[in-house]
């Protein structure tokens, strides 16, 4: 495990200098001690191993809706941040099909990555704001902005309710958040959407600072969810 | 530094690092689990508590109550709640109770896990970040304890290593010490074999030695051997194996000059006349086993020590010394001349002579006297003509009379005569005693005397007589002296244990005393000779041999003797100037005698220039008629 950062920024380092840096990372690696990367402003895709990735597992298909997410960022990228909200939202709510998990994944509750969504081309409502979530944070959101929320979700008129997740942006943690949904594909801020109730909310933070230096062979990743699912997007080549 | 040192620094080494390298993987994935599972704790605790806040009411007190009951009864070091704005809703803390870990073992291994971070809803909107850290300090000490078990272990096998290191250092040791032991014996010239180990490499060394101590006993064999074979060159009838004339003659003057119990006895001379004759009749071979028949018959005729020489061609002498006993020895010639005449085809004479000799006596008179008797007995086919002894030198005539004269001799006491023995660095080693006795009014020579000690077994009370007179002299003149003891003494009841006893009432003098044996006790009698070398050494007294030929490095066990000088048969110092075979024999000797750590002495030296030549030849000391001491060491 070595720190590619601290190489990088000193080129004409002396012999001994970069002595006493191994001496450090091997001291550190012994100890397990690594110090966690901070997550940067916007996530910096690896797009080769990306397209590699969905070329195995999805095919030209999958490469084809990939290459429009390409598109998408590279668009996104430049516009402001009321069109980078409204592109991703209409990006993921055209390009996937809801489904239930069992439907899609043959599990319950599984939770996809971006790449798998995309590829599938149909996801339930967590696959969603994934999507969103990384993809916003693509385009270089702050990660403190965006919260995954579970809510109660009543469908329709009728006063069946469901579980369901949305993804919410926050101006600031005080203020009423703007809603990435799939049910209503149109941003609506949270004090409007009368059929959600929400519940419990969550993002990247503190998982993400160990997201660097946990890699996806250590096991215990696989026992949470979220993590499970950050693992496998860094495996595919998301830069998280 | 030392094999065994460095084996010792090699496995001291070994284990160390071992130590210290599974101390460290012990350490590390420790830590590494621990930190592992204090980070999962606190995001999992943070959400499950920001859950259940979500779900209630903002209410301050019931939020205040929520998390004082998380931290009352979990272990937790900080929850925190801090609002929107960065205010601090709520926050317990409690500090980080380590008690029994070294401050530096904390710092070391110090934990790093970041305090698990979640949000509480209140609708849609935050109500606050929730902050969680657990109580880790109880790591630090299953930490150190499990430092300090690794430790006590490692202490453990680090002892059960080092006793199998030292036995296994001992195995090692053992052979290399028995080879050093071995190599240090060959220095002394004791060749001994030691037992093979089992480790290949020590076995190979242990077995080279065994093969070189092996080696080098057989090589000083051979030398013996060849000083054997050039002795016999030189002293020895070719045809008889009889000693020649000049050995014998040699043999003959030592007798009669000595002061032992040699100085007198018998002289046969036996001739096989015609011997031209004979060797036509017979042929050369059948003559040259005729005579080595004559030469056996006279060597078998005594069983004391004897001497047979080939004078002439065909005259042929037995010496017989310390005997009287000329009828029956007459007797028993008669008997073996008659047996050698039936198995020859042709008529022989043989005449013989048995003549007495005594000490001072001339030599060319004694066997001119023997010449003229053989040539009366000529005219019978075995004629042996006994001479009688010279009236003058005939002091008694029986057995009692004499033993009577010698206990009366002793009571009245023992003079000592003095000859120097001188080293080589001309100072004295020791003075040679003969002794003196009154016997007839008149000092007599030992010569006179001493086969009538014998004769009679007084040597007992005549040795401890001599040695208590010795060890007076020694007192009085601060020489050391020599002492000769008889061979009867080896095998006499309490002869050995009276010596002793008398040589410790005056045991600041024991280391004075030197004594010496005739070879024949260390060669009849290796074990009781051995002993006494060893109690008398024991007592700071020299043991040597005297009259020591070139075989003396056959005898039986010599090197573990502890013998401490021999004295040469005066025979080899004799013209030893002229004759080059002698002095390689004497050299030869010397060699020997000296890497078996014994010194040397000649006998019968007759002049300075012969001591010189002796000294060259690497004899350590001389004596004899011409020595003596010129300067005072």
């Amino acid at each position: 495990m070595t720190h590619p950062d601290k190489v990088k920024h000193s080129p004409s380092m002396t012999r001994r200098q970069s002595l006493r840096l191994l001496g450090g990372v091997l001291c550190l690696s012994l100890w397990g001690i690594g110090s966690a990367g901070r997550v940067e402003a916007g996530l910096q895709p690896d797009r080769a191993r990306l397209r590699q990735t969905m070329q195995r597992a999805y095919g030209q298909k999958g490469l084809a809706v990939l290459e429009q997410w390409f598109q998408l960022l590279d668009q996104a990228g430049q516009g402001s941040l009321a069109e980078k909200l409204t592109y991703t939202n209409d990006f993921f709510n055209r390009q996937v099909l809801w489904v239930e998990d069992p439907e899609a994944w043959g599990q319950e509750d599984y939770w996809a990555t971006p790449l798998e969504t995309m590829g599938h081309g149909q996801g339930d409502c967590e696959d969603y704001a994934i999507a969103k979530y990384i993809t916003l944070l693509t385009l270089g959101v702050p990660m403190d902005k965006l919260r995954m929320i579970y809510v109660r979700a009543r469908l329709g008129r009728s006063n069946i309710s469901q579980a369901h997740m949305v993804l919410g942006f926050y101006v600031k943690p005080t203020s009423d958040p703007l809603i990435l949904d799939n049910i209503i594909s149109e941003i609506q801020p949270g004090s409007q959407r009368h059929d959600l109730t929400p519940v419990f909310s969550f993002n990247g933070q503190g998982l993400w600072t160990g997201g660097a230096s946990q890699s996806q062979a250590n096991p215990v990743n696989r026992l949470s969810r979220w993590r499970n699912v950050l693992s496998r997007m860094q495996a595919q080549g998301f830069g998280v | 530094m030392s094999l065994i040192k460095q084996l010792w620094l090699t496995i001291t080494g070994v284990l160390l690092l071992t130590f210290i390298g599974s101390l460290l993987v012990g350490v590390t994935s420790s830590h590494q689990y621990i930190e592992q599972e204090i980070r999962i704790k606190n995001i999992d605790n943070t959400n499950a508590l920001a859950l259940s806040m979500s779900q209630m009411d903002k209410d301050p007190i019931s939020i205040q109550l929520l998390l004082a009951a998380q931290f009352d009864t979990g272990h937790y070091q900080l929850i925190e709640l801090i609002g929107p704005d960065g205010e601090v809703i709520d926050r317990r803390t409690a500090s980080e109770a380590v008690s029994d870990v070294p401050a530096w073992f904390r710092h070391l291994v110090s934990f790093d896990v970041p305090a698990g971070t979640a949000v509480v809803q209140d609708g849609w909107r935050q109500y606050g970040t929730l902050h969680l850290k657990s109580q880790h300090s109880y790591a630090y000490r299953t930490l150190w304890q499990s430092t300090l078990r690794l430790t006590g272990l490692f202490g453990l096998i680090a002892v059960v290593s080092l006793a199998l290191t030292s036995w296994l250092v001992h195995t090692i040791r053992r052979p290399l010490y028995h080879v050093v032991q071995q190599a240090q014996a060959m220095g002394e010239r004791r060749f001994m074999t030691s037992k093979e180990p089992r480790t290949l490499e020590l076995k190979t060394l242990v077995k080279s030695m065994n093969r070189l101590s092996l080696a080098v006993r057989e090589m000083l064999n051979q030398e013996t051997d060849q000083l054997e074979q050039l002795r016999r060159q030189l002293q020895h009838d070719a045809v008889t194996d009889t000693l020649n004339r000049e050995a014998f003659l040699d043999r003959l003057a030592n007798a009669l000059d000595s002061e032992g119990d040699i100085a007198s006895g018998l002289l046969i001379m036996v001739r096989v006349t015609h011997l031209t004759e004979v060797n036509q009749h017979l042929g050369h071979q059948a003559t040259d086993q005729l005579l080595n028949q004559l030469s056996r018959m006279l060597e078998q005729l005594s069983t004391s020590p004897s001497y047979v020489g080939r004078l002439k061609g065909c005259d042929f002498a037995l010496l017989l010394p310390g005997s009287d006993q000329s009828e029956a020895l007459a007797a028993q010639l008669q008997q073996g001349l008659e047996q050698l005449h039936q198995s020859t085809e042709i008529a022989l004479t043989t005449p013989a002579a048995i003549s007495h000799y005594h000490q001072g006596q001339s030599r060319g008179q004694l066997l001119a006297q023997l010449d003229g008797a053989l040539a009366q007995a000529e005219n019978q086919p075995i004629g042996i003509i006994t001479t009688q002894a010279d009236a003058e030198a005939v002091l008694f005539t029986t057995h009692d009379d004499w033993r009577a004269a010698l206990q009366a001799a002793l009571q009245d006491g023992i003079e000592l005569a003095h000859y120097p023995v001188i080293s080589n660095q001309d100072s004295l080693l020791h003075d040679e005693v003969p002794s003196r006795l009154k016997i007839k009014d008149e000092w007599r020579t030992a010569g006179l005397f001493m086969p009538w000690i014998s004769r009679l077994e007084m040597n007992a009370e005549f040795d401890l007589a001599v040695t208590t007179q010795a060890l007076a002299d020694t007192a009085q003149t601060g020489h050391p002296v020599g002492v000769n003891l008889s061979t009867q003494a080896l095998h006499k009841g309490d002869y050995l244990t009276r010596l002793i006893n008398l040589i410790q009432q005056h045991s600041q003098w024991a280391h004075r005393l030197w004594f010496e044996m005739p070879e024949t006790a260390a060669t009849q009698f290796p074990t009781e000779f051995k002993h006494l070398c060893e109690q008398l050494s024991q007592l700071g007294c020299q043991v040597g041999l005297e009259h020591v030929g070139p075989q003396f490095g056959k005898i039986e066990g010599i090197e573990d003797m502890g013998l401490h000088y021999i004295k040469l048969d005066a025979t080899l110092s004799h013209e030893v100037l002229l004759n080059p075979t002698k002095q390689s024999l004497v050299r030869g000797m010397a060699t020997l005698a000296h890497s078996l750590g014994i010194r040397v002495i000649a006998q019968g030296v007759q002049n300075s220039d012969t001591s010189e030549q002796l000294f060259k030849l690497g004899v350590d000391g001389v004596t004899g008629p011409g020595v003596r001491q010129d300067k005072k060491a």
